[in-house]
């Protein structure tokens, strides 16, 4: 007991506030990092002497005009998509959560179809609809037609395309803008109804602002998923940075090159969507800061 | 003012409220005390038909509530209709639900002009807070700006639904301080809470609901110190 007491005093002349910190060490860490930036130092070896990269080759085709327009045409079939893929997908969204049971199941069906069929799988129809339908007309059912078109001139292989791409596109953006929207409190709602604040102002100023918050990083993936499925049009033999890539290493077998002049551009351009992703989920976080 | 008449509502096989009638003056404070669970927060909903009665009716000046009368029946109104009528019933919730990515200013001016709202804040005591985003105010500051947006509509009746009892005990005073205040320039408030020290002070007239009827009311002094019913005297020994 009286040991005790003596041990308690003596810590107190030695004034434990006076003494520096010293933070607990992690050598492990150290091992780690060494670890990967030995494997990194090689495959960086690896790219600038392997002779089979081909790194002239890249440079010769990286900014040639045939490329830079296959650029040109994979963004605009990402922007249509997107555009086209999000509008129809907010559509498609409100029809599910409609309270009207009916509406409600063509919003349900339309998802569950469109995530059901492969986008190869659509695209390749839409490509082949003037086999199925020559004609496509405007009119009542059983009834007169008021004009009618050549569904061939109509649907050019690009019109296909987006077709396909926003179709298939606004089944996804539908569940993301919906869940988007539940994630929101119920209490927004109410209180914007107790405010009598009008049914489309609500969503616009209230609802839509908040789940934007959680829709933004889906979105994003889901337009960076778009921006590179556009290689899958490659199949309607429309002239994107992949189909071009293949044309181009068809004729002169330089397969790796071009596959990274390809690779190289769709970075890029990701990265620049990230960026972009980043300042967005910026602006509707602002409520957030302390 | 307001005129509540036979108002049944059930959720599910749960009958919550069996049978309400209330008659508020314009200019009275109302006071709604009760247990949990006994009605008086779906009765408060009613008024402003967040919640659809089932049976009875509610009006506001005259004003049927949520339904128009034609032939022998009761017609619900467009979403739009009720959303205007709501206006002039200004409804003040237990969690403020303001508006989290507005600042306190632009939550006002949600439903108001701009001025208006400067205005609305100023009254609450809260102009310098108005460029402040919700989740930067304390408690007490959040519902003092959601009391200024619902004065912001300019409604003819305010409904408080237990508006001190998410807060810190700190932070119940100012927002009281602020009931007091629009409850002697003489605004018209029906206040569901448990402070019976402010129902005492403030409220014209004492309402007493357990298990979806009002079993007694009067004036503070009738009611919390010679309460009649046996129920009354439960819940106030509980409380006091």
């Amino acid at each position: 007991m009286t040991s005790g007491t003596l041990t308690l005093v003596s810590t107190k002349d030695d004034d434990l506030s006076s003494l520096p910190v010293v933070p607990a060490r992690h050598p492990w860490r150290w091992v780690g990092v060494a670890f990967v930036l030995v494997l990194a130092a090689q495959f960086v070896h690896g790219l600038v002497t392997n002779p089979a990269w081909d790194w002239p080759t890249f440079a010769r085709y990286f900014t040639a005009r045939s490329i830079l327009t296959a650029v040109g045409t994979t963004i605009v079939l990402t922007v249509l998509g997107t555009v086209l893929g999000f509008a129809l997908g907010i559509v498609v969204a409100v029809l599910r959560m409609s309270k009207s049971p009916f509406l409600s199941a063509v919003g349900w069906t339309y998802i569950w179809a469109f995530r059901s069929i492969p986008l190869i799988v659509q695209l390749l129809f839409w490509f082949n609809i003037s086999y199925l339908y020559q004609r496509l007309s405007l009119g009542v059912p059983f009834g007169p037609e008021f004009v009618s078109f050549e569904t061939i001139a109509l649907i050019s292989p690009m019109g296909a395309a987006v077709l396909g791409l926003a179709l298939h596109q606004a089944a996804y953006a539908a569940e993301i803008v919906r869940s988007g929207v539940i994630s929101v409190d119920r209490g927004q709602l109410e209180a914007a109804a107790a405010l009598g604040i009008p049914r489309f102002r609500q969503f616009r100023r209230i609802i839509l602002p908040q789940a934007m918050r959680s829709i933004l990083p889906n979105a994003a993936n889901e337009v960076i998923s778009l921006f590179k499925g556009t290689s899958v049009v490659s199949v309607m033999a429309i002239g994107e940075l992949f189909y071009q890539v293949q044309v181009i290493y068809g004729r002169n077998a330089r397969v790796v090159a071009l596959l990274m002049v390809a690779t190289v551009w769709y970075i890029i351009l990701t990265t620049l969507l990230s960026i972009g992703q980043h300042y967005v989920e910026r602006y509707f976080a602002r409520g957030d800061r302390r | 003012m307001i005129e509540v008449l036979g108002v049944h509502k059930s959720f599910g096989p749960l009958e919550v409220l069996r049978g309400v009638s209330l008659d508020v003056a314009a200019g009275e404070v109302v006071v709604v005390l009760g247990p949990s669970g006994s009605g008086k927060s779906t009765l408060l909903r009613t008024i402003n038909h967040l919640e659809k009665v089932d049976r009875g009716y509610i009006t506001i000046d005259g004003e049927l509530i949520g339904y128009r009368r034609r032939g022998g029946k009761l017609h619900e109104l467009k979403e739009r209709e009720i959303l205007k009528q709501r206006k002039d019933i200004g409804f003040v919730f237990q969690n403020f639900n303001l508006f989290p990515h507005l600042t306190a200013l632009e939550n006002v001016a949600e439903v108001a002009a701009l001025s208006d709202a400067r205005h609305f804040l100023e009254r609450v005591g809260l102009a310098d807070k108005a460029a402040a985003y919700p989740r930067q105010l304390s408690g007490g500051q959040q519902q003092r700006v959601a009391i200024a947006r619902a004065l912001a509509t300019r409604p003819k009746v305010v409904l408080f639904d237990e508006p001190t009892s998410a807060l810190d005990p700190e932070l119940v005073g100012e927002v009281l301080d602020v009931l007091r205040d629009l409850a002697r320039s003489g605004t018209t408030m029906v206040v569901v809470t448990h402070e019976i020290g402010f129902a005492r002070e403030v409220a014209d007239r004492i309402v007493f609901i357990d298990d979806g009827l009002i079993v007694e009311e009067g004036t503070p002094g009738e009611v919390l110190d010679h309460p009649v019913h046996e129920r009354t005297r439960a819940f106030l020994s509980k409380v006091l």
